[in-house]
């Protein structure tokens, strides 16, 4: 049966051999008229040209033969879906539940395709992007992953790696925008000239950097980012050329971006190198061991990234060779490449499958709960489709008009379904944008609907041909008696349940284990008190303030903002716990603890703080002192450290007045041991040392109040009080640290309500399911519950014999959704915290919902069946 | 080719269908025997006759099978379906009481 509706299909395929049977057959024809000929006298010639003009063009001929398989084609597609409509309008309610039902689960995988599709498989926007390699640098052996460039090294690179025709940097740091309303501070990308040529980016307006812009002394100009020049100019074209006060100097800009994705990350505006002045300090240029920068390179045409990582090895080698006290082999200095599309994508790819996984799981729920639904109703109609194939209809026809109903109905529910989708897509990249910043390809495209109408298709005649399975297409025993085709399609009803059940489990377990990762982030202890605490940036304009001027400003501000009114303590710190930006990592050396000659330096993380900054946020001191006034300058070299560092390094000493240092030159004192505290809440603490804010000459510092008073009029005062110090300083990205932690929350919580909703779903979708098969077998079953409780049964043996065949059923589905859980969930461990892929109790807890729920969807149909009248159900036979 | 005529299809599509009546017949046979019967009035349009056989057979009145010809040559055989004898029957009835009704008509 199956086989010949494929065999129909596949000769609508099949062209190629139709087409040769065709002219085999013409030619057949031609031939027979040309022996006529010949036998009428004609010479071989004469007769074959005369049967060819008698026959007429034979290709107009084949032309029209096409015709009419094509007019068939349609006309039966035509007539199929007119007469499915009929049908559909007949049942309205199997129509809107199967719409509605195929709509969810196709809508949940077109949206998650369309991030996919953006963020994985489309090719990168820049012109050169296939080509673009991430270069690193990294000592595995000193645990550091990323030690950056510095300027000689990159310029070793440009000159010496011959798989690449190209090599720029990046780094990042901010200027400040003088001259409009308020001083505003304006993020900086400070590249290389070839950075953008580098990528085959083209400015949307204006021109990019010039060589020339390099060198020191050059005018200052500036790029502006698309986002930025949106926001801040309103997208006004002639803001090129215009000139800017920025710090110290007027900037031109020169050119604005198109709209493509920032790599590495999102700033504001870019400048040429010789427009920071920290990377233009000789002594910075000259250190080979000054790394700063990040750098990406462009393999040449033809190159592939093996090539490239083997020619990165041996530059590295050389470097190593060259420079041995620069790169210890303690250190295992290595050089890498890495493909721009994969590391964009990289922090994204885990949690997106886990996503595309789940949304296949609710469409294939959404598939067999359909198929029970296509089964239950094929029932209904099986006396019709008997006696229209007894009656000679094309038994093949018959299956082809039902494959056509399904489809049609697969096909709305997936129109319906991109309605749904582009009201999700929009949620879906706002969540993106945590994780990459290639979101700005995530749209509904032709790739999306293009897979969308083919999920609508494969969706549609999977439901509709599973029914055909059971054979409700046999005429004979349909219209004798139901038995046999009864238990078959029965069987594939179960076979349904058990598999939805099965899915279901799987999409429970993952909801349950994110779940339970929201739970165990949220009970983090940070290790500080994060109530009632404001927090704020003020990155210093560094060509007004230089030297003793910086700690002298911060003094000045620190005693404005603890005059305000309602401010209980005020803090200020390069960076805080929790915030997005880290700390900077570097290697220490411990007097006393001298390692031997070759060993890997410890990398430890290192702070500012001000003398209330502990205080101020809470975390407590444990021995020792806090920073005073009086630490400043070089004269007293001080820190504090945090305990896990003290613990890790004086195990059994008091580690107070033992000396450190970082590169070798200055020692400090530890005059203090605090408390740790958690700077991402899923790692936990580090080895922190601290350094006092006023000594180091600190630019870029946050700010945290405590204060019960609202934060908009908070940042009101503190503007008005910055005001007063410095006109042209900006404040900006004020967000109290309950944002923080929440803003730290958001992609795992979201995470967890997507996964949550699917498995709502699913159980939802999954419990109807079997409420309705379970309906089905206790209505077949009447006449047996009948001459059972006749025979005396209890109503409650024949609810308990409901029960028994439902909870069987799904604890068949359990059991096979438990193996696959097991197998499946390890490609969740990268998105939990806290707890296993295996965890128990998630498994217990889900398979316990679930059996519940199985229950409850049991128990009315079960109600039903013990409440059979016996004397009515024997009547009926 | 001039768009044909419902009529003139019409027409074609039974005298196949009468032709194939008998036994099966390959497409030269069955223009040959119309020809033949027709005592030469009705020309068959040698090209005409095989978009009308393959729509036959799309509408499921006739089937087609290869087989050897006369002559040992590879032709492709069609004949009649359960359908199509009824379909014939049908239409035969038809066309007689057409003929008759302007037969009449004529005659008045």
């Amino acid at each position: 049966m199956v086989d010949r509706v494929t065999t129909r299909l596949a000769s609508v395929f099949r062209r190629r051999r139709v087409e040769r049977d065709l002219d085999r057959e013409l030619t057949f024809h031609i031939e027979m008229l040309t022996e006529q000929h010949i036998r009428q006298g004609m010479s071989r010639d004469d007769a074959h040209r005369l049967a060819l003009a008698e026959f007429g063009a034979i290709q107009r001929v084949k032309e029209d033969v096409r015709e009419t398989w094509l007019s068939r084609l349609f006309e039966t597609l035509a007539q199929d879906v007119r007469y499915g409509l009929r049908n559909l309008r007949r049942s309205p309610g199997f129509a809107l539940v199967v719409i509605l039902t195929t709509a969810l689960g196709i809508g949940a995988n077109t949206a998650i395709f369309s991030v996919v599709n953006g963020v994985l498989l489309r090719p990168l926007p820049y012109a050169n992007g296939e080509r673009v390699v991430v270069l690193r640098q990294q000592q595995p052996l000193a645990n550091v992953e990323d030690t950056g460039f510095s300027v000689h090294e990159i310029e070793d690179n440009r000159a010496q790696a011959r798989s690449l025709d190209a090599v720029a940097e990046f780094h990042n740091m901010w200027f400040i925008l003088l001259g409009r309303a308020e001083p505003e501070r304006v993020s900086t990308g400070v590249v290389s000239a070839e950075f953008f040529d580098l990528f085959g980016i083209q400015p949307l307006l204006g021109g990019t950097f010039q060589n020339d812009d390099e060198k020191p002394g050059a005018t200052a100009v500036l790029i502006l980012s698309n986002k930025y020049w949106q926001r801040s100019f309103g997208g006004d074209p002639s803001v090129v050329g215009k000139v800017f006060q920025m710090n110290d100097r007027p900037h031109q800009v020169i050119g604005v971006l198109p709209a493509v994705p920032q790599y590495p990350l999102e700033v504001d505006v870019y400048m040429p190198t010789s427009a920071c002045p920290f990377r233009s300090r000789t002594a910075f240029i000259d250190n080979r061991s000054s790394r700063m920068m990040q750098a990406v390179g462009r393999m040449k045409p033809g190159i592939l990234i093996d090539k490239a990582r083997a020619d990165l090895d041996l530059v590295a080698a050389g470097l190593q060779a060259a420079y041995p006290d620069v790169y210890r082999p303690t250190d295992g200095y290595r050089m890498t490449a890495i493909p721009l599309g994969e590391e964009v994508t990289r922090a994204f790819k885990p949690t997106l499958l886990v996503l595309l996984g789940t949304a296949g799981f609710v469409l294939l729920i959404v598939c067999a709960s359909v198929a029970n639904l296509t089964l239950a109703r094929m029932v209904r109609r099986e006396r019709e489709i008997a006696i229209r194939s007894a009656l000679g209809a094309d038994r093949a026809r018959i299956l082809r008009q039902l494959l056509t109903e399904s489809t049609l109905l697969a096909l709305i529910g997936g129109a319906l379904g991109i309605a749904i989708a582009a009201w999700g897509v929009d949620l879906l990249i706002a969540y993106a944008e945590r994780f990459t910043v290639r979101t700005t390809e995530i749209h509904i495209d032709r790739a999306v609907l293009l897979y969308t109408f083919g999920l609508s298709l494969l969706t549609g005649i999977i439901f509709g041909s599973v029914p055909a399975l059971g054979g409700p297409l046999r005429a004979a025993p349909a219209l004798r008696d139901g038995g046999r085709a009864t238990q078959n399609r029965q069987g594939v009803r179960s076979a349904l349940i058990v598999v939805q059940v099965a899915a279901s489990f799987m999409l429970l377990i993952g909801a349950g284990l994110t779940l339970r990762t929201v739970i165990n982030l949220q009970r983090v202890d940070p290790g500080f008190n994060t109530d009632n605490l404001l927090t704020m940036r003020i990155d210093l304009n560094f060509s007004k303030y230089k030297g003793e001027q910086i700690a002298a400003f911060w003094e000045r501000l620190e005693d404005k903002l603890r005059a305000l009114p309602g401010v209980n303590g005020v803090a200020a710190s390069g960076t805080f716990p929790l915030n997005d930006s880290g700390p900077f990592s570097g290697p220490l050396q411990i007097e006393g603890q001298e390692l031997p000659p070759n060993a890997p330096r410890p990398q430890v993380n290192f702070y500012v703080a001000s003398p209330d900054y502990f205080a101020t946020i809470g975390q407590p001191l444990l021995a020792g002192r806090t920073f005073t006034r009086s630490d400043r300058g070089s004269d007293r070299p001080v820190v504090i450290i945090n305990k896990t560092m003290a613990r890790h390094y004086w195990p059994d000493q008091d580690p107070l007045g033992k000396r450190i240092s970082g590169g070798g030159q200055t020692w400090f004192t530890i005059v203090g041991v605090v408390a740790d505290t958690l700077q991402r809440l899923d790692q936990p603490a580090h080895d922190e040392v601290y350094r006092p804010i006023l000594q180091g000459g600190q630019l870029s510092t946050t700010w945290l109040l405590r204060t019960t008073i609202e934060p908009d009029v908070m940042e009101r005062q503190v503007r008005t009080a910055l005001n007063a110090v410095d006109p042209d300083q900006p404040v900006d990205h004020f967000r109290t640290m309950a944002e923080v932690r929440s803003a730290w929350m958001e992609s795992p919580t979201l995470t967890a309500v997507l996964l949550g909703l699917f498995a709502l779903l699913a159980l939802v979708i999954t419990a109807t399911g079997i409420a309705g098969v379970i309906a089905f077998s206790v209505n077949q079953r009447t006449q047996e519950f009948g001459i059972r409780m006749a025979l005396g049964a209890q109503r409650g043996s024949v609810l308990s014999l409901v029960l028994r065949q439902g909870i069987t059923l799904v604890l068949v589905g359990l059991a096979i959704g438990l193996a696959g859980a097991l197998v499946v969930t390890r490609v969740l461990t990268t998105l939990l915290f806290g707890v296993e892929p295996t965890d128990a109790l998630t498994f217990l807890a889900v398979s316990m919902v679930l059996v519940a729920v199985a229950a409850a969807a049991c128990l009315i149909p079960a109600r039903r069946a013990a409440s059979v009248d016996p004397m009515v159900a024997l009547r009926v036979s | 080719m001039a768009p044909k005529s419902d009529l003139l299809q019409g027409t074609l599509d039974l005298l196949i269908l009468k032709t194939l009546a008998e036994r099966p017949m390959h497409g030269w046979g069955i223009s040959l025997k119309i020809q033949a019967v027709s005592q030469e009035v009705l020309q068959v349009n040698q090209g005409s006759l095989y978009p009308a056989l393959h729509r036959l057979e799309q509408q499921g009145l006739i089937a087609s099978e290869w087989g050897n010809s006369e002559n040992n040559r590879q032709a492709k055989f069609y004949e009649l379906t359960k359908r199509g004898r009824k379909q014939l029957t049908e239409e035969t009835a038809n066309w007689e009481r057409l003929a008759q009704a302007v037969a009449r008509v004529l005659s008045s």
